[in-house]
C-alpha cells in the first residue's frame, strides 16, 4: 500500500535520532524560552548562551545569536537550529520516520558543486508557483506525453544539495499515488518527474517537497531543453569518431609493421579499401563542425578583405581536407601514401576538446534560468465582488486589482488602493533599509512586501514593468555585445597564412628539385602535419578545466570570452549595496558611556525594541539575540524612539536628541560618537538608563570584512577602482573614505540606467570596464560592461546579465576569479607557445621531404598530450588556495579518463 | 592470413554495434547526470517490500523483538 500526502501524519513522535556529529547540543536553561520570558515578567537568564557557532541539527551552518530551539525530549536537552524552516523540517523527517537515514546519508557525501546556493537550510514555496503546476497551460506547455496516461515533466528543486535529499526527494513514487517515477539530477537541481494528471496533481508534489524543504518551480526556459540536445549530439559524434579512428588505427598499424605491396598485395589493397571507408563517414560525419565553421569564417574573411578574420577551424580544415583527398586518390591508384589514421585521430581528439568545454559550461547555463523561473508568473486578482481568485500573470489587465500578501513578491508595477505595509526594494534599487508604503503609493514589480497584505492596482505587467523592461533589454543586448576575439583566434589567421605561404613555397621547390608527383607528396605532408590539432585544442581544454575548477570554488565563468577579458580589465567599477556591504541594517558599531556594560545595556534596550516593527530595531535584536525578559510598561514615540521599565530599569531608546532630551547630559566621547557615525553614513541610536546616557550605537549597513582586503588586492594588481550606487551620496562617500577610493571615483545617486551611461563613458575613455553588483538595478551596467560580474549568492536576477558570477558570499571569489583567469590565460599562452614550436618543427621536416604517415602518427598525438597534460596540470583555481593544486586529482583524473576510454 | 578478410569485417561489425549501444545510452541521457548515480549507490536496500508493504530500513515494525521482523528477507 502506497501511503498518500495525508497518512503520513505522526507515525512517530518527533525524536531526537541519535546521529553522528549532530549530537544534542547541550544548552543551558530549560523550557521554551519564549513563552516562559514573557509571562509575568520574571527574568529567566541564561547562565551560558549557546555559542553562536554551534552548528545547527539540520543543515549543520552557525546558529548564529539567534538559535531557535527545538522540544526537548525527556532528560535530553533542547537542539539548536539556525532558523524555524530547520526545525520545521527536522520534524517533518522525523514524523514521516525518514529522520535516521536521512542524516545518516547526509553525512556520507555532500555534493559541493550543487547549484542551489542555499547551504543545507531549507528552500522556501510560493503557494503561487504551486498553483501554477496545476494550471492546465503549464501541463500543456511543460510536461510530455510517456505511455498510456502518465505524463513527464522538469522542475527545478531548490534546496537540494546532498545525497540524503536524492534519497528523500527519490521516495515520491512510494509516498504519493499517481508518482510513476522520479529522477533527481542533483547538480543541476533538475527533478524529471513521470506521474499521472488523473490521480495526482503536481501542486500536492510541491506541498510533499514543501514539507521537507523542497521548493519546486516551474521551468520557464526551454533553452536547458535544446542545450543538452546540444550535448548529446557532439557526445555521439565523438563516441563515432573515437570508434572509426580506432579501427583506422588498427589497420594502420599493419602497414607500419610492414605490410606493403610487395609483402601481401591484396591485403595492403584491402586494408587500405576499409580505412578508406571507415575514413569517409569519419571526415564527413565527425569533421562535419569543422567544415561548418570553416566555411564561415573563409566568407566573413572574404567579406572584409582580412585574411586575419581566419578562425582556427580554417586551417584545420584544410588539413583534413587535404589529407583525405589526397589519401583517397592514392588508395583509388594503388599509389602514394595515405593519411587517414592521423586524420581520424585529430578529428576525435578535436571533437573531445569541445565536448569538455561544452560541458563545463552548463552548470553556468542553468544558473541563470533557475532565476528566471523565480519571477512570479501568477497573481492573487481581486474579482469586483473583493474575492480573491489566483489567476495568471498575463491574464491581467490594467486598472485591474491584485491582493499581495506578506512575504510575497509584488508581481506587477501598479498603485496601492488598500493596506499598509513595508516593502524591501534591494532588488530594483539596491536600497536596503524597508520602505513604508500606503494607500496611494506606486510599487513596483519584484519588490518583496514585508509586513501586511496589500492590494494594488495595476498599471503595468510582465515586459511592461520596470524589472520586465531591463530584463527584455538584457536578452536583446546579448548579440550585440562586442564578440572577444580570442588568444588563439588572433594567431589563427596569420597561422593559416603562413601554412599556405610555406605550401606553395614547397610546391614550387619540390617541383624545380623533383617530380610534381613528389612535390604533391610533400605539401599534403606538410599540410597535414601543421594540421593545428594542438593550436584548436590549447583554448578550449585550458578554459574548461578552469571553468570547472572555478565552479567548485562557487566561480561561474559563463563564457572562455569571459574569462580572458576578465584578464585584460583595468577598470572596476562596485556597486555599494549587496556587493561592498551586506545588504542589510546590522549593528556596526558600540560606544557605551564611563562604567556601563554596553552588552547589558544593549540586552535591555533589545528587550523593549523586540516588538518594535523597524528595521532599526530589528538589526539591534538580531544583534543581541532574543530577549529572555519583557517590559514592565512600553511606551513608542512615533520618529524617535520607545521608553519603558525593563528589569526594574528605565530604558529609553531611540534618537540621540530625543534620549538625550529626557536624560542627563551627554558626555562628550558619546557625541564625539554620534558626530562620527552620521559622517560614516550610519545611523545612530542613543540608549539611557534610569536618566543616565549609557551608551550609543550605529546601525547601517555593514562593510564586507574581507572587503578592504579584497580591494587592496584589486588595486595591487593594477586596477582602478569606482564606486557606483544607487544610495545616497553621503552614504558612497562615506564608504568610499573607509576604503581609501578618491572621492572623485566615488558616484552615489545614480540610477540604474545612469549606471549604463557612466560605464559607456569609462569604456568610451579606452578602458575594459569589470562591472560587479547585483540585483536588476545593476543588470544593463552589468550587461554593458565588458565584463559584468554578479556577487550576492546566486539569488537575484542579475546573474541572467552577468558574464561571471560568485555563489559563495564575500568578495574574496572576486579576486580569486581574477587571479584564477590569470593565470588560465597562462596556461593558454603556455599550450599556445607548445604548439607553435611542433608547428614550426613540423613544417619544416615536412618541407625538407622527412615527414612520413609513420612520423606524423607519432609526432601529432604527442603534441596533443603534451597540451593535454599542461592544461590538466594547471594551477588556476586551487581548491585550497593555500594549497596549491593538491587538492584537485579528481577532475584530472576524470579528464584523461575521458580522453583515454573515448 | 585469410582468415582476416573475415575477422576485420567481423571486427568492424562488433565495433558498430558498440556504437550503436552508446548512441543509444546517449540518447535515452544516461550521460547526462554523472554526478547523481554515484551518490544513488548508497541509498540501495533502503526500502523494502514485506507482505507487500513497502517499508523503510529502520521502520520501527522491523525492528528486532517486533513480530514483522521475523519476516524480514535476509
Amino acid at each position: 500500500m502506497n501511503r498518500t500526502v495525508d497518512d503520513i501524519a505522526p507515525m512517530a513522535p518527533p525524536a531526537s535520532f541519535p546521529m553522528e556529529g549532530h549530537e544534542a547540543v547541550p544548552v543551558v536553561g530549560e523550557g521554551d524560552r519564549s513563552s516562559g520570558a514573557r509571562s509575568g515578567g520574571a527574568a529567566l537568564h541564561l547562565d551560558a548562551p549557546l555559542a553562536p557557532e554551534t552548528p545547527c541539527v539540520h543543515c549543520g551552518l552557525p546558529v548564529g545569536p539567534r538559535p531557535v530551539l527545538g522540544a526537548a525530549e525527556g532528560d535530553s536537552l533542547p537542539l539548536a537550529f539556525c532558523c524555524t524552516g530547520c526545525r520545521v523540517v527536522y520534524e517533518a523527517l522525523g514524523a514521516a520516520g525518514f529522520g535516521e537515514t536521512y542524516y545518516r546519508l547526509r553525512g556520507v557525501a555532500a555534493s559541493t558543486r550543487a547549484l542551489s546556493s542555499l547551504g543545507g537550510r531549507p528552500a522556501e514555496s510560493d503557494a503561487l508557483q504551486l498553483a501554477e503546476l496545476d494550471t492546465e497551460a503549464f501541463l500543456g506547455q511543460h510536461t510530455t506525453e510517456v505511455g498510456e496516461s502518465l505524463r513527464r515533466t522538469q522542475l527545478f528543486l531548490d534546496g537540494v544539495h546532498c545525497a540524503a535529499c536524492v534519497w528523500l526527494v527519490e521516495r515520491l513514487p512510494f509516498e504519493i499515488d499517481g508518482v510513476a517515477e522520479a529522477v533527481l539530477d542533483l547538480p543541476r537541481a533538475r527533478l524529471t518527474l513521470t506521474f499521472d494528471p488523473e490521480e495526482v496533481q503536481l501542486s500536492e508534489v510541491g506541498r510533499w517537497l514543501a514539507r521537507f524543504g523542497y521548493a519546486a518551480r516551474p521551468m520557464r526556459v526551454q533553452t536547458a531543453g535544446r542545450r543538452t540536445e546540444a550535448e548529446r549530439t557532439l557526445l555521439v559524434r565523438l563516441g563515432v569518431a573515437w570508434a572509426l579512428a580506432g579501427n583506422v588505427m588498427l589497420l594502420a598499424f599493419a602497414f607500419y609493421a610492414g605490410l606493403d605491396a610487395d609483402a601481401d598485395a591484396t591485403m595492403a589493397t584491402f586494408a587500405r579499401w576499409v580505412s578508406l571507408a571507415l575514413a569517409v563517414p569519419a571526415v564527413a560525419y565527425g569533421g562535419a563542425p569543422f567544415f561548418r565553421r570553416a566555411w564561415a569564417s573563409v566568407r566573413l574573411a572574404w567579406r572584409a578583405r582580412d585574411p586575419r578574420r581566419l578562425h582556427i577551424d580554417t586551417p584545420i580544415a584544410l588539413g583534413i581536407g587535404v589529407g583525405t583527398l589526397h589519401s583517397a586518390w592514392a588508395t583509388v591508384t594503388g599509389q602514394g601514401e595515405v593519411w587517414f589514421d592521423s586524420i581520424t585521430v585529430l578529428i576525435a581528439a578535436l571533437l573531445t576538446a569541445r565536448w569538455l568545454q561544452l560541458r563545463s559550461r552548463r552548470l553556468a547555463g542553468d544558473a541563470s534560468e533557475r532565476l528566471l523561473s523565480l519571477l512570479p508568473s501568477m497573481v492573487r486578482r481581486v474579482s469586483a465582488t473583493g474575492e480573491t481568485v489566483v489567476a495568471r500573470l498575463d491574464e491581467l489587465a490594467r486598472g485591474e486589482t491584485v491582493e499581495v500578501p506578506a512575504g510575497e513578491v509584488v508581481p506587477v508595477d501598479g498603485a496601492v488602493t488598500r493596506g499598509t505595509s513595508q516593502l524591501n526594494n534591494a532588488v530594483l534599487t539596491g536600497e536596503s533599509r524597508p520602505v513604508p508604503v500606503v494607500p496611494g503609493d506606486a510599487v513596483e514589480a519584484g519588490a518583496t512586501n514585508l509586513r501586511a497584505p496589500l492590494h494594488v492596482r495595476v498599471e503595468a505587467t510582465g515586459t511592461a514593468t520596470r524589472v520586465g523592461r531591463l530584463l527584455k533589454w538584457v536578452r536583446d543586448e546579448e548579440g550585440r555585445k562586442a564578440r572577444v576575439v580570442l588568444l588563439a583566434d588572433r594567431l589563427s589567421g596569420y597561422f593559416a597564412l603562413s601554412v599556405l605561404s610555406l605550401a606553395a613555397l614547397t610546391a614550387v621547390a619540390w617541383s624545380l628539385l623533383a617530380a610534381p608527383s613528389v612535390a604533391a607528396q610533400h605539401v599534403v605532408a606538410l599540410l597535414v602535419i601543421t594540421c593545428p590539432c594542438a593550436i584548436g585544442m590549447a583554448t578550449p581544454l585550458a578554459m574548461a578545466v578552469a571553468a570547472g575548477r572555478a565552479a567548485r570554488r562557487g566561480i561561474f565563468l559563463k563564457s572562455d570570452a569571459a574569462t580572458q577579458r576578465l584578464t585584460e580589465a583595468d577598470t572596476v567599477v562596485l556597486d555599494k549595496t549587496g556587493t561592498l556591504t551586506e545588504g542589510r541594517m546590522t549593528l556596526v558599531e558600540t560606544v557605551p558611556a564611563d562604567g556601563v556594560d554596553a552588552d547589558a545595556a544593549l540586552d535591555l534596550a533589545a528587550v523593549l525594541e523586540a516588538d518594535v516593527v523597524h528595521p532599526i530595531a530589528t538589526a539591534l535584536v538580531a544583534a543581541r539575540g532574543c530577549p529572555v525578559q519583557s517590559a514592565a510598561t512600553f511606551e513608542a514615540e512615533a520618529g524617535q524612539g520607545v521608553r519603558g521599565l525593563v528589569d526594574g530599569h528605565a530604558v529609553v531608546v531611540g534618537k540621540p536628541s530625543w534620549v538625550w532630551a529626557q536624560s542627563a547630559r551627554a558626555p562628550a566621547p558619546l557625541t564625539a560618537a554620534i558626530e562620527r557615525f552620521a559622517q560614516a553614513g550610519h545611523t545612530p541610536v542613543a540608549v539611557a538608563l534610569d536618566g543616565q546616557p549609557a551608551a550609543v550605537c550605529a546601525i547601517g549597513d555593514r562593510l564586507r570584512d574581507d572587503a578592504p582586503a579584497v580591494l587592496r588586492a584589486l588595486e595591487a594588481a593594477g586596477l582602478t577602482i569606482h564606486l557606483c550606487s544607487g544610495d545616497h551620496p553621503a552614504a558612497v562617500a562615506a564608504v568610499a573614505r573607509t576604503l581609501g577610493i578618491p572621492a572623485e571615483r566615488a558616484h552615489g545617486g545614480v540610477a540604474p540606467e545612469a549606471k549604463r551611461a557612466a560605464l559607456e563613458a569609462l569604456q568610451a575613455e579606452g578602458r575594459v570596464v569589470v562591472m560587479v553588483g547585483d540585483g536588476v538595478n545593476d543588470a544593463a551596467a552589468l550587461r554593458a560592461a565588458d565584463v559584468g560580474v554578479a556577487v550576492g549568492g546566486g539569488s537575484t536576477a542579475s546573474l541572467v546579465a552577468a558574464d561571471v558570477f560568485l555563489t559563495r558570499p564575500g568578495l574574496a571569489p572576486l579576486a580569486e576569479a581574477f587571479a584564477g583567469t590569470a593565470r588560465t590565460l597562462g596556461v593558454v599562452r603556455r599550450n599556445l607557445g607548445i604548439s607553435l614550436v611542433y608547428n614550426v618543427g613540423g613544417a619544416a621536416a615536412a618541407m625538407l621531404g622527412l615527414v612520413t604517415p609513420l612520423v606524423a602518427a607519432v609526432a601529432m598525438p604527442v603534441s596533443s598530450l603534451l597540451v593535454v597534460a599542461s592544461s590538466i596540470l594547471q594551477r588556476s583555481f586551487p581548491s585550497d588556495p593555500g594549497n596549491g593544486g593538491a587538492g584537485e586529482p579528481a577532475h584530472a583524473a576524470s579528464s584523461t579518463s575521458r580522453l583515454a576510454a573515448s | 592470413m585469410a582468415v582476416l578478410y573475415v575477422l576485420i569485417p567481423l571486427a568492424l561489425l562488433l565495433a558498430g554495434a558498440g556504437v550503436l549501444a552508446f548512441r543509444w545510452a546517449v540518447r535515452s541521457g544516461q550521460f547526462d547526470d554523472v554526478e547523481t548515480p554515484a551518490l544513488r549507490m548508497l541509498m540501495d536496500n533502503e526500502d523494502m517490500l514485506i507482505d507487500g508493504e513497502r517499508m523503510l530500513i529502520n521502520d520501527e515494525r522491523i525492528r528486532p523483538g517486533n513480530d514483522l521482523a521475523s519476516r524480514r528477507p535476509s
